[in-house]
């Protein structure tokens, strides 16, 4: 998995490191984190595509206003994904993302806990050669 | 740091520059040592914020949060001082709400299953759980601007509700165009959910071996030694949780226009009569009352299916609202300070009000012996009732703890037991647990937390709260 959970940075939240070999992959990287935290992606079928466009003032912006459209997305229409595909424009100021997924259904899905926010809290993107990572730390 | 009592302790200015204030924590010397390092780091973060007066403070059930720590409560000048998105939490009026029934332990415990099930039937909990409820968007202004009393107007509280609840059932100064149209989609459909994490919905009994003080306890109604009561712990949902993230969005892009620098991006704030800082706090006040009308709404079908069990009317069973009081909130109260009456922003984290004897905010029936303050345990060591202390007010801006606390995370916790082995294991200690996922349920295992009578103890002992009752469960529902 492109993520790990840290166990002993969020008592009462969960927090993840995400990594990919591109900024795109670890946008990608971040939201499969975010969709692990709220189910479990095995028991969600790619049953209905959507495509995604944000803009952001910044490229470590544009991650938070992504991962907080994910959020938003499950609670107004019940929806969660367990693929995605990420394109950054030129300037990684803007996307396009092809989520693949489904509407809740409680009886099949294993569900896990409900994302409040994604938190400030070290949040940020890094990169290091061929390397790029980023601490996501969400609200519970 | 310096000892101030048995169970305060004081880190004056002089530990880290920029402190305005010292800090003040609350605890016993076990509960001091085992605290995680970051409340000390973020208290005296808190304590360098403009405007901050008297202290920054940590109660007994402190730990680690984002920006303030959870536990946290600061004041600030209303001309002088800030508001801080970080300093109320995501979770805006996450609070707790206890409500009595007359029936005792031995007619509830045989039917607990058939109760709890049909409670878990009525109300939704869990990630993206939707509201049978079906308000139009139109309704939210009205809904969040008067909270409880909205829903007294519109039967869906008893006449008796509103007062029973923290600021009679919704706090002024809410304005609906302050709020993102995305908050208002979160929310519209959540109106009467539980959500997930810590939220839970328990039926409670007294528990007099653990404590009780009956002469207290009459003045809320408790008369029994083994009298049934339901507690609720949830909050504004998506609403408020959109309003936070927006505002902490908004306010660290204002920071740099007035020149303020805090130590950690999630202490952002703005003075509080600014323009931004009065957007937020209107937006943040709809959310407030939104989470008294969430708890409103859980309540009704609480009493439903209680009537459903026991074929009585909910009347009839005496289901009175005890009290509502909020736990992550910013409000504008008047406290004695500095030789004067003056109006401060208390923001309470993760912290509950503790308004003593007397003072007229505290519901009339309760005013001789001072407002209920209601203390969630973990779903495994049960809670308490206290009450509010002429002492809080003096000292910590009318305020006290607010739960257990917890000492390891949930990704530790679920390492270290199975949600259906800690299911088992609850049923053999008597209580029926029904929860959305397993997962989830053992990470709200009562090793994950602080022994709340330890927390409680702590708080009696430094006259901030006293002891009115404990409660154990019978029944869960964890979100």
């Amino acid at each position: 998995m492109p993520f790990r959970f840290l166990p002993d940075v969020a008592l009462a939240d969960v927090a993840f490191e995400a990594s990919g070999t591109s900024l795109e992959g670890l946008f990608e990287a971040c939201a499969l984190g975010l969709s692990d935290v709220m189910v479990d992606p095995r028991t969600v079928k790619a049953k209905e595509k959507r495509t995604l466009r944000i803009s952001s003032e910044d490229t470590d912006r544009l991650l938070y206003d992504f991962l907080t459209e994910l959020i938003i997305i499950k609670d107004v229409d019940s929806t969660l994904f367990k693929s995605y595909q990420v394109k950054l424009g030129k300037d990684s100021k803007s996307l396009v993302c092809v989520a693949a997924g489904e509407k809740i259904d409680r009886e099949r899905h294993g569900l896990r806990n409900d994302a409040k926010a994604v938190t400030m809290h070290m949040f940020g993107i890094r990169h290091s050669g061929r390397a790029w990572n980023a601490t996501i730390v969400l609200d519970i | 740091m310096k000892q101030i009592s048995e169970v305060s302790w004081e880190i004056p200015p002089s530990f880290k520059p920029g402190m305005r204030v010292p800090a003040r924590i609350y605890a016993s010397k076990t509960l001091l040592e085992s605290m995680d390092s970051g409340v000390f780091d973020q208290v005296t973060n808190v304590a360098c914020l403009p405007g901050i007066v008297r202290c920054a403070y940590a109660m007994a059930d402190a730990h680690w949060g984002y920006g303030f720590p959870i536990g946290g409560v600061a004041a600030f000048d209303t001309e002088k001082g800030v508001i801080s998105p970080g300093g109320v939490g995501f979770d805006v009026n996450c609070g707790m709400r206890l409500i009595r029934t007359n029936l005792r332990v031995s007619e509830v415990q045989p039917r607990i299953r058939e109760l709890v099930d049909l409670i878990y039937s009525l109300v939704p909990v869990g990630v993206g759980a939707r509201s049978a409820q079906g308000f139009a968007d139109s309704q939210i202004g009205d809904i969040t601007s008067l909270g409880v009393r909205w829903c007294a107007e519109h039967d869906l509280a008893w006449d008796d509700d509103p007062e029973h609840v923290e600021e009679g059932g919704y706090i002024k100064g809410a304005d609906i165009t302050k709020v993102s149209r995305e908050a208002i989609r979160r929310g519209i459909n959540q109106f009467g959910t539980l959500g997930s994490g810590n939220h839970y919905l328990e039926i409670q009994v007294v528990d007099p071996e653990r404590y009780l003080d009956p002469d207290l306890a009459k003045e809320f109604g408790i008369v029994h030694e083994d009298q049934v009561m339901v507690m609720i712990h949830c909050g504004s949902r998506g609403f408020g949780h959109q309003i936070c993230t927006d505002y902490l969005r908004n306010f660290e892009t204002g920071m740099r226009r007035f020149g303020i620098q805090v130590r950690d991006r999630d202490l952002a704030c703005l003075p509080f009569s600014s323009k931004e800082g009065k957007d937020y706090y209107s937006a943040m006040v709809c959310a407030a009352n939104y989470a008294f009308v969430n708890r409103q709404i859980i309540v009704n079908k609480v009493r439903e299916a209680f009537e459903r069990t026991f074929h009585k009317d909910a009347e009839a069973l005496d289901m009175h609202l005890i009290y509502d009081v909020c736990h992550n909130i910013a409000k504008v109260e008047r406290h004695s300070y500095d030789g004067s009456t003056m109006d401060l922003v208390v923001h309470r984290k993760g912290a509950t009000r503790s308004f003593g004897p007397g003072h007229p905010d505290v519901p009339r029936p309760y005013r001789s012996v001072g407002q209920p303050v209601i203390i969630g345990g973990s779903m495994e060591t049960g809670s308490y009732l206290l009450v509010g202390t002429q002492k809080a007010m003096e000292e910590t801006f009318g305020s006290t703890a607010h739960g257990s606390g917890r000492t390891m995370s949930r990704t530790a916790a679920k390492r270290s037991v199975r949600g259906n082995e800690l299911q088992k294991r609850m049923l053999q200690h008597g209580i029926y647990v029904k929860a959305a996922t397993m997962d989830g349920l053992a990470e709200e295992a009562g090793m994950a937390y602080k022994d709340i009578s330890q927390v409680v103890e702590t708080m009696h002992r430094a006259g901030i709260s006293k002891k009115v009752v404990a409660l154990r469960p019978i029944g869960n529902i964890k979100g």
